[in-house]
């Protein structure tokens, strides 16, 4: 509502409607604090929960059980607490950072070098492998397809191996991924990456020197896209490996059940936002090239 | 070879000097042809190996084990037995009513994640602060950055029947109920699906929002400025000039969203559990349940289970489609 007043304050000709409780002030601003309310209510439905998780992190165990939303006293002591006790979540939280880690480079990897060949190397067939991956984004196979992933990963020999997860998460968003670089690497002008062809350069110098930095954006968004997908894979991990130091820090989390000891309601906030923060932070870094390049993807797509 | 063929064959100097160079020529020639042809394939290769082995391959995989009587723990090979596996879940009462949950849960979901963020983002549209627009964004993407399972855990939380900030909130702050009678939203009953949607309308809200935004975004101004002078309504505004231009990305979200919700199975496997009774034993959960869970592991049955359910699903996005186009 402040912000509103500040707004109006463009117009010095009402100098009277400015002041908070003015004459007519209220009805005059219905429509806007109106909107202004049911903004914010949406805001706090949408942060409240991420609140509670954060504030139970540092909650003593009695205020906890009593469910009181604020706490009485902080005790940061559990982010310690969880790295030393419970022993498997050093072990999951690296699973959870070594998976991601490939599963993003590699699944970035592939979309970029697939995104700038269908714009600017114009294959033959480009248009059939398109209409492919858009066909796919609809075909809901996901679920179906998780009985052969099981075969194939049985087969490499991959069932109960971390490692082995990176092949099959790679293709979760690699579709999406492909399309969002193709409609990035349309974007760059044909005339750049030919006067870079001109002046000796082969494809893969193009790419690297004049194609890449003008997509940085949608990079941005795939690999936020991506790391997010891996990082919280449910039913492959819970499918493909059977023991919980093979597996991801949020499927453990997932089956972790609330109570005493390392398990504590508190402890269990902690790893939650031990967990949770990295994409988090990852977004507030990249929060302005990403809502660029959503949009540019997005008007495109 | 070729060196060996050069040294036993001694024809004048400039005869070798010759046929050398023509094929050198040549085959630079083939070669760079070959480089040409195929240097978009090279950097195309990795996407479609991945592509082909782990989406193209399972589909046409699962296609022909849903035609055998594959067994996965069993010892004895997979026989064709051709539609048997199909007539067995049509004619599975649990098929039926498998379907028919998930149908349910997405008739309670689509609705509230279509139309709440359209309104949102018509009000955040309307916010002519720029930083408070921006903080407002910002804000709405917080939920879509957030990892799914982490999204799940979160609300497994929410709606513990004891600890749960929800029970906790209606029991001790209004008193609306006392720690024996308070709802049991997760664990299978009626209250289940309905949680389960409000979670997932939580989640798919900012990235929505953000959605709709953009596509508010490619309206040109003056056209609700020259509505609006004209003396249309707020409301007739939004229905006559925004909202048939928002149709196209209505119908993506809506029929990516049906997919979604038709084809929903970690939150069942958190949430729920294998009890066929509970309204979280959709037809995921019926096919995964008979692919990893019961007995030999009958894949080929629960292979025709979720080609049947995938293919009910694009029937319906089939129609969806045709409906959204034909209004244009």
């Amino acid at each position: 509502m402040t912000m509103e007043a500040i707004d109006d304050s463009a117009f010095p000709a009402r100098p009277v409607s400015n002041r908070v409780g003015g004459p007519g002030w209220f009805r005059r601003h219905l429509g806007s604090i109106v909107k202004h309310g049911v903004i914010n209510l949406f805001m706090v439905i949408i942060i409240l929960p991420l609140l509670w998780v954060l504030l139970l992190s540092v909650k003593s165990r009695p205020d906890a059980a009593q469910g009181r939303f604020w706490p009485t006293s902080f005790d940061f002591t559990r982010y310690t607490y969880v790295f030393e006790r419970i022993d498997t979540f050093p072990l999951n939280l690296w699973n959870s950072i070594y998976v991601t880690t490939g599963t993003v480079l590699i699944t970035c990897l592939c979309a970029v070098l697939a995104g700038y060949a269908l714009v600017h190397l114009k294959p033959k067939g480009g248009a059939f492998i398109i209409i492919v991956l858009l066909v796919s984004l609809y075909l809901p196979i996901r679920v179906v397809s998780i009985i052969s992933i099981y075969e194939i990963q049985n087969w490499l020999g991959l069932i109960n191996v971390t490692s082995g997860l990176i092949l099959p998460y790679v293709t979760l968003n690699l579709a999406i991924s492909i399309l969002i670089m193709r409609s990035m690497f349309q974007l760059v002008p044909h005339q750049m990456m030919e006067a870079a062809t001109m002046d000796g350069a082969g494809p893969w110098k193009t790419l690297w020197l004049v194609g890449l930095p003008m997509v940085r954006n949608g990079l941005v968004v795939i690999f936020i896209v991506n790391f997010v997908t891996a990082w919280g894979e449910y039913l492959l991990c819970t499918t493909l490996t059977n023991d919980q130091t093979a597996r991801t820090m949020p499927v453990v989390l997932a089956a972790a059940q609330g109570g005493l000891g390392q398990w504590s309601w508190p402890a269990l906030a902690a790893v939650y936002v031990i967990v949770v923060t990295p994409g988090i932070i990852a977004f507030a870094f990249a929060q302005k090239l990403f809502f660029k390049g959503l949009t540019e993807g997005m008007l495109k797509g | 070879m070729g060196i060996r063929d050069a040294g036993r064959e001694k024809g004048s100097m400039a005869e070798v000097i010759a046929s050398d160079s023509i094929s050198r020529y040549q085959r630079i020639g083939l070669f760079t042809q070959i480089r040409q042809g195929l240097s978009p394939w090279w950097f195309l290769l990795p996407a479609v190996i991945f592509f082909i082995g782990y989406q193209a391959y399972p589909i046409f995989r699962v296609l022909w084990v849903s035609f055998t009587d594959y067994q996965y723990l069993s010892q004895s090979p997979a026989q064709w037995v051709g539609f048997a596996n199909y007539v067995e879940a049509l004619n599975d009462p649990l098929m039926w009513k498998s379907l028919w949950r998930a149908a349910l849960f997405t008739l309670m979901f689509l609705p509230g994640t279509i139309i709440l963020p359209l309104l949102l983002a018509v009000l955040v549209d309307r916010v002519s602060n720029a930083r408070l627009a921006t903080i407002y964004r910002v804000v709405l993407l917080i939920p879509a950055v957030i990892p799914s399972t982490l999204v799940f855990v979160l609300w497994k939380w929410m709606y513990n029947y004891q600890a749960g900030p929800i029970n906790r909130f209606l029991i001790d702050t209004l008193g609306l109920f006392t720690i024996q009678d308070a709802p049991q939203w997760l664990g299978g009953t009626a209250l289940t699906l309905p949680a389960i949607a409000v979670m997932e309308v939580w989640w798919g809200l900012g990235y929505h929002t953000i959605f709709f935004l953009a596509g508010l975004a490619s309206i040109p101004r003056d056209l609700p400025e020259a509505a609006r002078i004209d003396g249309a309504s707020e409301w007739q505004i939004f229905w006559h000039v925004i909202r048939p231009r928002l149709a196209p990305i209505m119908m993506i979200l809506v029929v990516l969203r049906f997919g979604t919700a038709m084809a929903v199975i970690d939150e069942y496997l958190i949430f729920g559990g294998f009890n066929r009774e509970t309204p979280t034993y959709t037809w995921t959960i019926f096919m995964y349940d008979q692919a990893f869970h019961l007995g030999l592991w009958r894949q080929g049955f629960a292979a025709a289970i979720g080609l049947i359910g995938a293919a009910a699903m694009m029937v319906v996005m089939v129609l969806l489609i045709r409906v959204f186009r034909s209004r244009d």
